[in-house]
């Protein structure tokens, strides 16, 4: 948290002290008019009282007046907020080896359905495109805010099959991006790169570009063949980091259909939230002011003023 | 009928003998009842002869036995005492320690007893008397120092009148103190009952000062009320009960009236003063 002016938060401390000096002046005087009792400690046996009732008052009226002491001086936190130029692409590995059936009913399907959570928990008005790559990369969706749209496009994913052009799918989601913006790309893929672009260069250059690549890879270590070939369902994971980190990403893993919807979900409001420094101060003078109007009404409530 | 009269009716202990204390039992005194016909047996010194001249027979006078009475009094004026809704309860207990000293006569001793001192007062009597043993002793009270010091002290016999809350008054240390009490002396105590005993004047947020000291700010709801007064009623119902079984005379004393306290251990409605001198 920092403050837009700092200097503001003496006075507000010093007049804070005032009134707590205040209270605790009318609470001497009030003292003066106790009532009399014979023996406090049968009393206090006797009454068994809810001490934590007047400590919790006390303790939120101490609390609302810090927070109008803290709001007067202009308070800022940075804060996660929704992107308004934010884009993001999905990369859908669609080659043969999407359709392993370790990740049920198959890594293919539970790739798109894991997309469909990303999309949905996107932030309103962020731009979402889709591409499958396989030996070659194609747009499935363009860049849209229409979230309903991009996720009735997931139906065109193409079933698996081919090869797994890694690069070729970061080149082609980096050319179809704006220049400037809140950019990202989502990579899904369970396989190492065999043909086309060396995506190890295409992440140095988002790097570089400020696009982050997050890569999720998919699968599990069964060690189980692609079906219809001899070919080991491999992920190569040291590769997947490396392009996470280049491109200043985050590398995750998801061994089961749900585990991967909730990897991608995340991902969605990661890609469509940034963080801001923004100007706390009305939320936290209204909770402060709301605070010690609660306070009063509840000890009015309570009979602390009859 | 006076507090004498029935401290004497109501004895439990052995009587001291002495002189010009008439009791309402006849015997060898000085205080006249009755004339009537003399029956073998009865003492020779007792027949009236003006009487036997007049009445051709022999006549003996009745008279009243003598007893001298030692009353000793507990008072407690600590700080809980000092409280009360219209008037102070230490008020109240000098009310009924006024009327416990004014029933001495001539002979009887008169004596306050504190935590470690004996305040003989003999000689005194009626208000005068009430007025010495009023007088503060200057030592912190503590009950059970007192009844300790009583029952060192106080010949046996004794009535012994014990005002207090009875505050810190239980305890099986107490309870056989109380009880070595009972079997010694005439014991009558008057228990202070707390001023909010029936009627707790507080609602919500309060602030109690102690009598005695300490603080306590609580919120007093539905819950802690009912709590309270279950609290009060059982305490003294408690001290109530481990009198009795200590053989006290027990009254419950408010602080408008302890007087009727006194009067009311006694079980009678009114008590009479006793006549000066």
């Amino acid at each position: 948290m920092s403050f837009d002016h700092p200097w503001r938060l003496l006075p507000a401390l010093l007049l804070a002290a005032a009134v707590l000096w205040l209270l605790q002046r009318a609470q001497r005087r009030e003292r003066a008019d106790a009532l009399t009792y014979s023996n406090i400690e049968f009393l206090t046996a006797a009454l068994q009282p809810r001490a934590w009732i007047p400590r919790a008052m006390r303790a939120a009226t101490v609390a609302g007046i810090l927070l109008l002491a803290i709001a007067a001086a202009g308070p800022r936190m940075v804060l996660p907020v929704p992107v308004h130029d934010g884009y993001a692409f999905i990369c859908i590995d669609t080659s043969g080896s999407m359709q392993s059936t370790d990740v049920l009913p198959n890594r293919g399907q539970a790739a798109k359905a894991a997309a469909r959570a990303f999309i949905q928990q996107a932030a309103t008005g962020t731009h979402v495109g889709i591409i499958a790559f396989s030996t070659a990369a194609s747009i499935v969706q363009p860049l849209t805010t229409d979230h309903a749209q991009a996720i009735r496009a997931l139906a065109g994913v193409p079933e698996p099959n081919g090869a797994t052009a890694i690069g070729d799918a970061l080149r082609l989601a980096a050319q179809s991006m704006p220049p400037t913006g809140h950019r990202a790309i989502v990579l899904i893929t369970d396989g190492v790169n065999n043909t086309g672009t060396d995506p190890a260069a295409m992440a140095q250059w988002l790097g570089a570009h400020h696009i982050p690549v997050y890569t999720v890879g998919i699968g599990t270590n069964s060690g189980s063949l692609i079906p219809g070939t001899m070919q080991p369902a491999t992920i190569d994971e040291g590769a997947l980091r490396a392009y996470a980190n280049e491109s200043g990403g985050a590398y995750a893993r998801a061994d089961g259909a749900a585990q991967l919807e909730r990897v991608l979900a995340r991902l969605g409001r990661v890609v469509s939230l940034e963080n801001k420094p923004l100007d706390v101060g009305l939320p936290v003078a209204l909770f402060g002011g709301a605070t010690i109007v609660l306070v009063l009404l509840a000890l009015i409530g309570l009979g602390r003023f009859q | 009928m006076t507090l004498r009269e029935a401290l004497l009716r109501g004895r439990r202990r052995p009587r001291a003998w002495g002189s010009g204390s008439p009791t309402t039992y006849r015997g060898d005194g000085y205080e006249f009842v009755e004339l009537r016909s003399y029956v073998p047996g009865d003492d020779v010194r007792r027949i009236d002869w003006a009487a036997t001249a007049r009445a051709g027979a022999l006549q003996t006078r009745i008279v009243l036995e003598d007893v001298a009475l030692t009353l000793a009094a507990i008072v407690d004026d600590s700080g809980s005492m000092q409280v009360g809704r219209r008037r102070r309860l230490i008020d109240a207990a000098e009310d009924a320690l006024a009327l416990w000293l004014e029933s001495a006569l001539s002979d009887d001793r008169v004596i306050r007893v504190g935590p470690d001192v004996v305040v003989p007062r003999q000689g005194l009597r009626g208000r005068h008397a009430a007025r010495v043993a009023r007088a503060p002793l200057d030592v912190a009270f503590d009950l059970r120092s007192c009844l300790e010091t009583a029952q060192a002290a106080l010949p046996r016999g004794s009535a012994l009148l014990a005002i207090s809350d009875w505050h810190d008054a239980e305890g099986p240390r107490i309870t056989r103190l109380l009880a070595e009490l009972g079997r010694r002396f005439d014991c009558t105590a008057l228990i202070a009952r707390d001023p909010w005993y029936d009627d707790f004047p507080v609602r919500g947020f309060a602030t109690f000062r102690g009598a005695q000291g300490g603080r306590l700010v609580a919120y007093v709801g539905a819950r802690e009320r009912a709590r309270y007064l279950h609290a009060v009623r059982e305490r003294e119902a408690r001290i109530v009960r481990a009198l009795d079984e200590a053989r006290w005379r027990v009254g419950v004393m408010h602080e408008s009236d302890g007087a009727a306290a006194l009067a009311g251990a006694f079980g009678i409605p009114h008590l009479g003063r006793e006549r000066a001198g």
